[in-house]
């Protein structure tokens, strides 16, 4: 019979990890992006990680995958997986040993519908923010992120407040054209 | 049909109680039938809020995380540019290598140097077990020589990691088992230093189960393959799970618990239908064959391996396909048919022989001794044990094997050969295979 001890050697396929140099960073850039929102929600929402620990475990998770990302197969559950672990060892319900998967089944980091669905809007919502103009992107960003209010940008712009929600109207509408135009929806 | 003004649509999603009541019904009633003012409806109601997460402006924003993450990323990628023209001379050179303490060479200091080694020593562990040992050593040197905050979050350590199981590995396959599980705890050690340790612990899981089964200490082998087996499901990889299940089966087997074994297999032949995997099902129809063989269902270890060699024939790898020949003589044997077993069995020895799998190719000729005992035919079974040693002394394999061997052909020319010598010799060959170092002590003398 086929020793299978081989098998359990071979656990790396042929290729992977090869002397090829690591993928190059504008692939790490593109895996980053897709997935280090959705990893920051599953430890701030399932394991009630602060947002700034958090982000920092986002971090940590990430430098690990780079260091050896030609060998993982699957991205996506490797890095649920990998959060996960991340995060039950920051709240020290297990060592790191202990932490090498949990016993929930299925595990608690596993994105729910819900959250997947919210991802994936979020993620079309992120790619057409690319097409709406820069002056749109900044004036968004100030009064959704930053919290400015009309009249605090009025006075960064030497503007109104009226008409500052005028702009705000037309860059809506942009964004819901760029919407339209990458969902393909009427 | 007219359309609904996207100001009142968007005032309407981000507050719906402050439109009046008959012009909320009159809205709710047209975008339920309208696509246009439901698109934009849904747009207005969901953009205020999800415009607010910071993640949905990363993209086009930035981060400090991004920024950190992306130049970590692209050092890596210069790294191993650099480091992969400076090994090249050295990687067909493993004895310069050894020789040149890179570790002790500052160019040579860098994570992509360690990377490149460890890859190699990668590629080179099954077939080539002590050049292997010397890349690993070599990255290990490197690795432990480099400040721990050489990279972010510690990373430096799944380096150090993955070098420590490819020594491991290298040193399983050379039969040193102490020396393994000294690495293996050294791996260990390396990855619970990482914020996310489970990969580089399963993969040492895998490996230490391995040592196990090779130390034919089951129990133990299981227990950790399964965990590893777990792991693998928690991080999504099947592949690297089919090989820990894979060799829960091979565990079973060895244990000569066969229904155990042929549950296992069948949950990886599963795997490779549901994923048209041919090498997965190639491998665990061969492993079902050899089940049902060792059960006396011939007529099920005959179908089983007939669908493995279709397969095999048409995606290798050749010591697989022989393994699945032999798989079939073996049955003809135990169907009787010695004449046509002999026959083919003769061809998988040549073949395994041919390629250098020597071991395999001296157990075949001991499933021809045994039809050539069934037919009564012992002085060939003294030229085929002869040509089995010269063929061991050829190949520099001075072993417990040689005197297993030399002792077939003594019972054989003195006519007191059973075919319990034949087992006796066969388990010691099977386990020598995985520990060279392993003495062969004659099996009791009976009444013959």
């Amino acid at each position: 019979m086929q020793d299978p001890r081989l098998e359990a050697e071979r656990a790396t396929p042929p290729g992977a990890n090869a002397a090829t140099p690591a993928a190059p960073p504008v692939e790490f850039e593109e895996v980053y992006l897709r997935y280090a929102s959705m990893l920051r929600k599953i430890a701030v929402r399932k394991f009630r990680i602060p947002i700034a620990e958090a982000e920092s475990l986002v971090h940590d998770v990430f430098a690990t995958y780079f260091m050896h990302a030609a060998s993982v197969h699957a991205v996506e559950p490797y890095l649920v997986g990998a959060i996960c672990n991340a995060s039950r060892y920051y709240l020290r319900r297990s060592d790191a040993a202990e932490a090498l998967f949990c016993s929930e089944t299925p595990c608690m980091a596993v994105p729910d519908r819900g959250l997947l669905d919210e991802i994936d809007r979020k993620l079309l919502l992120s790619r057409m923010l690319a097409g709406v103009g820069s002056r749109c992107r900044d004036l968004l960003h100030r009064y959704y992120v930053n919290g400015e209010t009309t009249s605090a940008i009025a006075g960064a712009i030497e503007s109104t407040p009226g008409t500052v929600l005028v702009f705000l109207h037309k860059c809506r509408k942009r964004a819901l054209d760029a919407y339209r135009a990458i969902s393909g929806r009427v | 049909m007219e359309h609904i003004a996207e100001s009142e649509l968007a005032f309407y999603a981000f507050d719906p109680t402050a439109v009046s009541e008959e012009r909320r019904r009159a809205i709710e009633s047209h975008i339920a039938d309208c696509a246009v003012c439901r698109t934009a409806y849904e747009f207005f109601a969901v953009a205020e809020e999800d415009l607010s997460d910071a993640d949905v402006w990363e993209r086009n924003m930035g981060s400090a995380t991004r920024e950190s993450l992306m130049a970590y990323a692209a050092r890596i990628a210069e790294e191993d540019e650099e480091a992969a023209e400076l090994l090249k001379p050295l990687f067909d050179a493993p004895a310069r290598v050894a020789w040149a303490n890179l570790h002790r060479q500052k160019r040579f200091l860098n994570g992509g140097v360690v990377r490149q080694l460890n890859a190699r020593a990668l590629a080179l562990r099954e077939s080539e077990p002590l050049d292997a040992l010397t890349f690993a050593d070599a990255a290990i040197a490197i690795a432990e020589a480099l400040p721990d905050d050489t990279y972010p979050a510690k990373a430096i350590y799944e380096l150090r990691g993955k070098a420590w199981e490819h020594r491991a590995v290298a040193q399983t396959v050379l039969g040193d088992f102490a020396a393994a599980y000294d690495s293996l705890a050294r791996a260990e050690r390396a990855h619970k230093k990482l914020a996310s340790p489970a990969f580089g612990l399963a993969a040492v899981s895998l490996i230490r189960a391995s040592v196990h089964y090779c130390q034919q200490q089951f129990a133990e082998a299981e227990a950790i393959a399964e965990k590893a087996e777990r792991a693998y499901a928690h991080l999504g990889d099947d592949e690297r799970r089919m090989s820990a299940l894979f060799l829960r089966g091979g565990i079973r087997f060895e244990a000569s618990d066969l229904s155990g074994a042929i549950v296992l297999f069948r949950q990886v032949l599963d795997y490779g239908e549901s994923t048209n995997n041919s090498r997965w099902i190639a491998r665990s129809l061969n492993a079902l064959g050899n089940c049902e063989s060792d059960r006396g269902n011939l007529g099920e270890a005959s179908m089983h391996f007939q669908k493995a060699l279709a397969l095999l024939r048409e995606i290798g790898p050749a010591n697989e396909r022989i393994s699945t020949q032999w798989g079939i003589a073996r049955v003809l044997l135990r169907a009787g048919k010695c004449h046509e077993a002999i026959r083919r069995l003769r061809d998988a020895a040549a073949e395994f022989e041919a390629r250098g799998i020597v071991t395999d190719a001296a157990l075949v000729s001991l499933d021809i001794a045994d039809g050539l005992l069934a037919l009564d035919q012992t002085h060939q079974i003294v030229n085929l044990a002869a040509r089995m040693f010269r063929v061991f002394t050829d190949a520099g394999m001075l072993t417990g094997a040689l005197t297993a061997l030399a002792y077939i052909k003594e019972a054989a020319a003195a006519g007191t050969l059973t075919p319990d010598d034949l087992q006796s010799v066969r388990v010691f060959l099977r386990q020598a295979k995985r520990q060279p170092e392993l003495l062969f002590v004659r099996p009791p003398t009976r009444n013959r």
